[in-house]
């Protein structure tokens, strides 16, 4: 099992790439993993990194891909592994839209050194609409719209000119 | 007759360049017959060659084989051994046999879906695809293979390398049908709506003379999908098959019931309809779209009401949706305005809404990138069209037809057309 280019995203931060990381390499692991010997082999799932999977999707908000991970992972595996179970219980308080939730799910749990910086990464820009109302106690929860201004460069000239030439043709 | 023996020599002796693996593939021929009826003994002979360099030997080899009863104990070396070959062999190579290399692959899917493992044949296929197409435009019959892989192993992102490409070549109008057919699933498993009607569109309007049960299936997953997305079914486009304009709504009673239940905007009506035709959309395993058709009503009569108010209570919201208290009006408004379809805010300390204005003012970069792309998009399209319009008045088949009709028309209508398609 390569998991070095996991390694390397985890390592440079690049927090949004580990699900697709993930994704290809398990199935290229799936692929290769009819044992040579008619004998049950080493079930790979047992060494697979299903936290950090699972909290990639949940990073770019892929919650349906989570779910679908989520369900295929076998029960032994759920069960005996806090992190996964933790991590679960965030992207559940995503799909039901309860933020505080989320927020109770990710300070309430002490992450392993490889995940903590996924997962502070992710409160901090989901926190970034949030204000609290401290007279009345309520959350309020607004998704910045970041939004910029266009620029005009001298490809988009070139790309118009061609579109006019082709109307004209 | 050649032994395999020495046919493993020629294999050996003559894949170094095309004209030696031309002559190679002329006596691979010739010991078709002779192969499989050794099928059994085949597979030691294999060790013997290298996937990479004798690609077209060995998929003889490996196919003659494939085509022999497989023992249970012999499967998993078996799969290892499509699975190397598919990721290490030559394209050129097996290019020269595509049926073969089809019927490799597809006795390996069928292998991996009765070991019901179907998530180890999807980078296979996928990698086969690749292989075999002449290009990305190509549609080979293992696309809807590999799609059906993806979907049973809930693969869906891992489908969508494939299915982003645009198809203008066809090989079987039948792999066409279940390739559109399967992407829709696949769209509709990942939510693209709007992408997996456009499959099913495309299932539903393709040229057909006879109904054929891919399209009556995909027609009522796009009557479902239609009324999820845009709260409506449109009517057949002009370019719809008479045959599918005339026989699909036969064969889908339910489905259309639905959808004109679903235009009373009447969430009781709906509901009934749905529970009088239940077990039927169970069977056809539709039973999940058909409570997102329910639960998209909601939505509806909501979105509506954005076009009559500027403000409401989420009491009188509740109330003319259809929902039983402000609680859960608040929850589906909070949905929709988190999911960008409607915009408005909500003040809970006095329970009122307030709808806006789309802000969009098509001015930012983004916007900018996405028309941009949208019209380069279309100039390919059309730069496409218009070859594929030269290429077809060069065809003797359109050539001998218009020819025929020559009669009817000025000479001078035709001076394009070469004097022998002028034919009574």
């Amino acid at each position: 099992m390569d998991l070095s280019q996991l390694q390397s995203a985890l390592a440079s931060k690049s927090y949004e790439k580990i699900a697709d990381i993930c994704d290809e390499v398990m199935l290229q692991v799936e692929a290769h993993h009819f044992p040579k010997v008619a004998s049950r082999g080493i079930v790979f799932q047992e060494e697979w990194p299903y936290a950090i999977h699972l909290l990639g999707h949940i990073y770019v908000n892929d919650l349906n891909s989570a779910r679908f991970l989520w369900k295929s992972i076998p029960q032994g595996i759920k069960e005996s592994r806090p992190e996964l179970v933790a991590a679960w219980k965030i992207g559940q308080c995503l799909w039901n839209r309860d933020y505080a939730g989320v927020y109770g799910a990710i300070r309430g749990f002490e992450w392993s050194p490889e995940v903590i910086g996924l997962v502070t990464t992710f409160l901090d820009a989901l926190q970034q609409g949030w204000t609290l109302d401290s007279s009345s106690q309520m959350l309020t929860v607004s998704k910045p719209k970041i939004t910029t201004e266009q620029k005009l460069d001298p490809s988009k000239l070139q790309r118009l000119t061609e579109f006019v030439f082709h109307l004209e043709h | 007759m050649d032994s395999v023996e020495a046919l493993v020599a020629h294999v050996q002796a003559l894949s170094g360049n095309p004209e030696e693996v031309s002559h190679l593939h002329s006596l691979l021929k010739q010991s078709e017959d002779s192969l499989r009826s050794q099928a059994s003994r085949l597979f030691p002979f294999l060790e013997q060659l290298d996937p990479s360099k004798h690609s077209l030997g060995y998929l003889y080899l490996l196919e003659a084989y494939s085509s022999g009863p497989l023992l249970e104990e012999q499967a998993s070396g078996y799969l290892l051994t499509v699975v190397e070959f598919i990721d290490s062999c030559s394209a050129e190579q097996i290019r020269l046999a595509p049926d073969k290399f089809t019927s490799v692959c597809k006795s390996f899917k069928d292998q991996v879906m009765q070991l019901e493992v179907a998530i180890r044949g999807v980078a296979p296929l996928r990698t086969a695809i690749r292989k075999l197409q002449t290009s990305s435009e190509h549609l080979t019959t293992l696309h809807p293979d590999f799609l059906l892989l993806c979907l049973l192993s809930k693969c869906y992102k891992a489908g969508l390398s494939i299915l982003d490409d645009d198809i203008f070549e066809v090989d079987q109008p039948r792999d066409l049908f279940l390739y559109c057919y399967y992407g829709g699933m696949i769209n509709i498993g990942l939510k693209r709506f709007h992408k997996a009607l456009e499959c099913l569109h495309n299932v539903v309007t393709a040229p057909m003379t006879s109904l054929n049960a891919i399209a009556v299936e995909a027609f009522k997953k796009y009557v479902l999908v239609s009324l999820i997305h845009n709260g409506q079914v449109p009517s057949f486009p002009k370019y719809t098959s008479g045959t599918a304009q005339r026989n699909l709504k036969n064969y889908t009673q339910p489905y259309t019931d639905l959808a004109n239940c679903y235009a009373t905007g009447k969430f009781s009506e709906l509901e009934t309809s749905i529970q009088t035709n239940i077990e039927k959309f169970q069977a056809d395993n539709n039973l999940g779209l058909v409570r997102q058709v329910l639960s998209s009503l909601y939505k509806r009569n909501i979105q509506r009401l954005t076009q009559t108010y500027l403000t409401l209570s989420l009491q009188d919201i509740a109330g003319a949706a259809q929902l039983k208290t402000p609680r859960e009006a608040e929850m589906h408004v909070l949905r929709m305005i988190q999911d960008g379809e409607i915009f408005a805010t909500i003040n809970q300390k006095d329970g009122m809404v307030s709808f806006h204005e789309d802000p969009e003012q098509y001015k930012t970069c983004e916007m900018i990138e996405h028309i941009d792309s949208s019209i380069q998009r279309l100039m390919a399209l059309s730069k496409k069209l218009s070859s594929i319009d030269e290429h077809i008045s060069c065809d003797p088949a359109y050539l001998t037809k218009i020819g025929r009709e020559r009669q009817r028309f000025d000479f001078d209508d035709f001076d394009s057309v070469p004097h022998k398609f002028l034919q009574t």
